[in-house]
C-alpha cells in the first residue's frame, strides 16, 4: 500500500487530497484539506500554500507528509483580470466650479443665482445686487442666523451655502426662507465674486435645474458653446438632492478622452473589433476567430495597455521572454465605472460606460515542474505534474452520487471556468476559458465604487439584511429575523452581511436593493455566460441540446446562488444540472485533486 | 385626557446648558421635534424613562455634564449611548443620533479614538 496526494493550484485556493493504492490496485480516499493560493497561480510560491495544506491534510491521519510516495500536481494556466474602460472620459475643472452632494438635511427648496460673497465680508456687500452668502464653521447658527436677518434689510440675499451641517438650524432662525446647501468641507475653495446658481430639491425628489444642462444656461445666461461645456457637470449632478455650479467665465471645463482601443483576435480568422462595441459584439467577433492563439490590443490605449500589463507580468514571474506569453481567451462584461470629476469640490463622480475583461494566459513553458522539483526538494517526496485540469476536475465530478456517463462538468473557480464532456467511452472533450469568481468580485467592486477588494468579496459571499431596530434585521429576501439581545448600535441602520457567526457592516452608504441588483447581475454576467459558452464548446455538434447532465464543482459552485442561477438558465435546454458532491462528501470541492489520484489508478491499470 | 406630541423626550438633573443646547441643536437639524423636563434620578433611570415615556421612543438624560441616549425596550441601563464631559460635537452627533434612531439611519459616532473629530 502507497500513500499518493492529488494537489490542484487554484486562482483563490490550493486543494489537497490524500488516498491509499493498494498493491491490488484498490483505492480509498483518507483525507483532504484546502489553503489559500500564495502567489499568482502556477508561480514558484505556490508551493508554501501546497506544503501548509499537505500537512494539514496528513495530519488529520496522523502521519508525516513524508510518509507520502508521490504527489501529482495539475497542469495550471493563471488567469488575470482587469478591466479595460470603454471610453474614459476625463472631466477636468480648473477651477472649482461646482458642488453637487446630498447633505442628510439640506434646507428650503428651489433655485436661486446670485454673486458669491462670504459672511466675513458682507458689509462690503451692495444693496441691489443678488448675492448668494458663503458661511464658514466659524460662525455659530445662531450667529450666522443673527447676522442674517440684520443684513437681509437691505441686501438682496438669495440664497446659503455653509460649511457646518446646520442649515435646517440657520433656516429655523431665519425671517426669510432660502435655498441652503450645507455640509460643504472644503468651503475655502469656493471664489468669492464669481455667479453662483444653487438649487435645492424637495424632499424625495432630485434637483432638476442643475442636472439639465439647459437649466445650468438658463439660471447662468451661458452661450451655446459654453452650455456644451457644463454638459459633464449637469451629468454628475444627477439624482443629487442639492448642488451649486459656479460659472467660471474662461471655459475652465475641459475633457479629456482617451480611447479605449481596438483588440486584434489571432485565430484561424484574424478580427479586430473596438472596445466602444460592448462586450456583446467583443464575444461574438471572439467566437468567430475560432481557435484563439493570441489576443492583443492597439497600442497606447486603456485596452493595449491592459493587455501588455498582463504579458509583462507573466512574462517576469515565468521568467521567459515576452514573446513566449500568449493570450488564449478572454471574457468581457459590460459594467459602470465611476470616474472621479477632478477639481470637484466634494470628489464627485459620475458612472461612464467600461468594458471588464479577464484574459487567460498561457506561457510556452509553465513553470510547474519547477514547483514540482522545488516540492520534492522541500519534502523529500517525488512530486509529478499529470494531467490537465478539466479531465482530472471531470473524473472527479464522477464520484458525486447520482452522476452518470456522458457527464458534462463545470468547474468554477476563481479565475477560470473549465468545463469537460466525459463519454461513456472514456473519450473527453474539454475547454479552458478566462473568467470566474474574481471577475465577480472586480465588477462588484467597480460598480458600487467600493473602496476595498475585501468587502466586494464578503458582497459576493454572504447573504445580506439592513438593521432596522436594535431586535431585528430585515433579509435581503423581505423575511425579518429577530434577536433576544439587542443589536450593537454601530450597525444601526447599516446594511450588514450575514457571514457565519458574526454581522460584517457595509461602511458605504449604499441602498441593500441596489447591491443586491449589482451582485445578482455580476454573477449572471460572468457565469451564465461562460457557462453557456463553455458548453456550446464541448458539446457534440456544439448543440446544447445534447448535453444530457451537467455536475457544478469549484469554488464558485459553493456560492449560495449561482447554481440556481445556472439551473434555471440550463433549464431552458432540457439539462440535468446540480452542484456535485465530490466522493459523496467534499460537496463541489476537491474535484480536481480526487481526480488526479483517480487517473493515477487509470494510469496503473493501463500502463503497469 | 394629556395628548402628548410626538417628540423626543429629554429629562434633565442639573444639566450642564451648553451641553443640553448642542443636544437640542442636532435634534432639531434632524427636523424632529423635542421636550426638556427637569426630573429627579440617577443617568441611567432618566434616560430610560425619557425613552420609554416618549412616543417616539427615543429619549435622552442628561445628569451635570454624563448625558445618555435611550431607545424604548431597551433594559435599564443599557443605554445605547454614554458621554461624559463631552465636547460640543459629541454632544451634537448624540442628539441627531436620538433622531436618527427613529428615522432608523445609521448612528454618527460620538466617540473617536484619538480624540479628534471624524470626518
Amino acid at each position: 500500500m502507497k500513500l499518493v496526494a492529488g494537489v490542484d493550484i487554484g486562482n483563490s485556493t490550493t486543494e489537497v487530497c490524500i488516498g491509499a493504492v493498494e498493491d491490488g490496485g484498490g483505492l480509498h480516499f483518507l483525507s483532504s484539506a484546502s489553503r489559500m493560493t500564495t502567489g499568482t497561480k502556477g508561480t514558484l510560491p505556490n508551493v508554501l500554500g501546497v506544503r501548509a495544506a499537505l500537512e494539514e491534510a496528513m495530519d488529520r491521519i496522523g502521519l508525516p507528509v513524508r510518509a507520502l510516495a508521490l504527489v501529482r500536481l495539475n497542469e495550471a494556466a493563471p488567469v488575470i483580470g482587469d478591466t479595460a474602460m470603454e471610453t474614459i472620459t476625463e472631466t477636468i475643472i480648473t477651477e472649482s466650479s461646482m458642488i453637487g452632494h446630498n447633505p442628510a438635511t439640506p434646507a428650503g427648496a428651489g433655485e436661486a443665482v446670485g454673486e458669491l460673497l462670504w459672511l466675513d465680508n458682507i458689509q462690503r456687500g451692495r444693496p441691489g445686487v443678488p448675492y448668494i452668502v458663503v458661511v464658514s464653521d466659524r460662525f455659530s447658527y445662531e450667529e450666522a442666523a443673527a447676522m442674517l436677518n440684520h443684513y437681509m434689510q437691505e441686501l438682496d440675499i438669495r440664497g446659503l451655502i455653509l460649511q457646518a451641517d446646520e442649515a435646517v438650524l440657520v433656516e429655523n432662525r431665519l425671517r426669510k426662507k432660502l435655498p441652503i446647501v450645507d455640509e460643504v468641507r472644503r468651503i475655502e475653495k469656493v471664489p468669492e465674486g464669481k455667479t453662483a446658481a444653487i438649487e435645492v430639491a424637495l424632499p424625495g425628489t432630485c434637483i432638476r435645474m442643475l442636472s439639465n444642462p439647459y437649466g445650468i444656461a438658463t439660471l447662468l445666461g451661458l452661450d451655446a458653446e459654453e452650455t456644451r461645456l457644463v454638459t459633464p457637470v449637469a451629468r454628475s449632478l444627477i439624482g443629487k438632492r442639492s448642488a451649486v455650479v459656479i460659472r467660471t467665465p474662461h471655459g475652465n471645463i475641459r475633457e479629456n478622452v482617451l480611447p479605449a482601443g481596438h483588440i486584434t483576435f489571432h485565430g484561424t480568422q484574424e478580427k479586430r473589433i473596438n472596445v466602444d462595441a460592448g462586450a456583446e459584439d467583443i464575444m461574438r467577433a471572439l467566437a468567430e476567430a475560432r481557435e484563439i492563439r493570441d489576443i492583443d490590443g492597439e497600442a497606447h490605449t486603456n485596452v493595449g495597455n491592459m493587455l501588455t500589463r498582463i504579458k509583462t507580468t507573466m512574462a517576469d514571474v515565468s521568467q521567459e521572454h515576452n514573446g513566449g506569453v500568449r493570450i488564449t481567451d478572454i471574457l468581457a462584461v459590460d459594467t459602470l465605472a465611476p470616474v472621479e470629476v477632478s477639481g470637484a469640490l466634494a470628489g464627485e463622480t459620475c458612472m461612464e460606460k467600461a468594458v471588464g475583461i479577464a484574459a487567460m494566459v498561457r506561457t510556452q513553458q509553465l513553470p510547474m515542474r519547477e514547483i514540482a522539483a522545488r516540492l520534492e526538494q522541500e519534502l523529500g517526496v517525488e512530486a509529478a505534474v499529470a494531467g490537465v485540469e478539466a479531465v482530472m476536475a471531470s473524473l472527479g465530478a464522477v464520484t458525486t452520487p447520482g452522476a452518470g456517463l456522458p457527464l458534462a462538468m463545470l468547474d468554477m473557480g476563481g479565475g477560470s471556468t473549465d468545463a469537460a464532456l466525459l463519454q461513456a467511452d472514456g473519450s473527453v472533450r474539454t475547454t479552458h476559458q478566462a473568467g470566474a469568481g474574481e471577475l465577480v468580485t472586480m465588477l462588484i467592486q467597480t460598480e458600487l465604487g467600493l473602496r476595498s477588494r475585501t468587502t466586494a468579496e464578503q458582497i459576493k459571499k454572504y447573504p445580506m439584511g439592513k438593521v432596522e431596530s436594535l431586535f431585528h434585521l430585515r433579509l435581503e429576501n423581505g423575511a425579518m429575523q429577530f434577536f433576544e439581545e439587542s443589536i450593537d448600535p454601530r450597525y444601526y441602520g447599516h446594511v450588514v452581511l450575514l457571514a457565519p457567526g458574526e454581522m460584517l457592516r457595509v461602511e458605504e452608504d449604499i441602498p441593500m436593493e441596489k447591491i443586491l441588483q449589482v451582485r445578482q447581475e455580476a454573477k449572471r454576467k460572468v457565469f451564465v455566460t461562460n457557462a453557456l459558452r463553455a458548453l456550446r464548446e464541448i458539446a457534440p455538434g456544439h448543440d446544447l441540446r445534447s448535453i444530457p447532465n451537467v455536475v457544478l464543482v469549484g469554488g464558485s459552485a459553493e456560492d449560495f446562488e449561482i447554481p440556481e442561477m445556472l439551473m434555471q438558465a440550463l433549464a431552458e435546454y432540457r439539462i440535468v444540472c446540480g452542484r456535485g458532491n465530490i466522493r459523496g462528501q467534499e460537496g463541489p470541492r476537491n474535484a480536481v485533486a480526487t481526480g488526479l489520484l483517480m487517473s493515477y489508478l487509470a494510469r496503473q491499470d493501463t500502463g503497469g | 385626557m394629556v395628548v402628548s406630541r410626538p417628540a423626543i423626550i429629554i429629562y434633565t438633573k442639573e444639566a450642564d446648558a451648553d451641553f443640553l443646547r448642542e443636544v437640542c441643536a442636532g435634534i432639531e437639524e434632524e427636523g424632529v421635534l423635542y421636550q426638556v423636563q427637569p426630573r429627579e434620578g440617577d443617568l441611567d433611570t432618566l434616560a430610560w424613562e425619557a425613552a420609554n415615556e416618549s412616543m417616539l421612543g427615543s429619549g435622552i438624560g442628561i445628569c451635570g455634564a454624563r448625558l445618555a441616549m435611550q431607545m424604548y425596550r431597551l433594559p435599564r441601563g443599557k443605554n445605547v449611548f454614554e458621554l461624559d464631559m463631552p465636547a460640543f460635537w459629541q454632544c451634537r452627533n448624540l442628539g441627531a443620533n436620538s433622531a436618527r434612531a427613529i428615522k432608523k439611519l445609521p448612528f454618527r459616532p460620538v466617540t473617536a479614538r484619538n480624540g479628534e473629530r471624524p470626518q
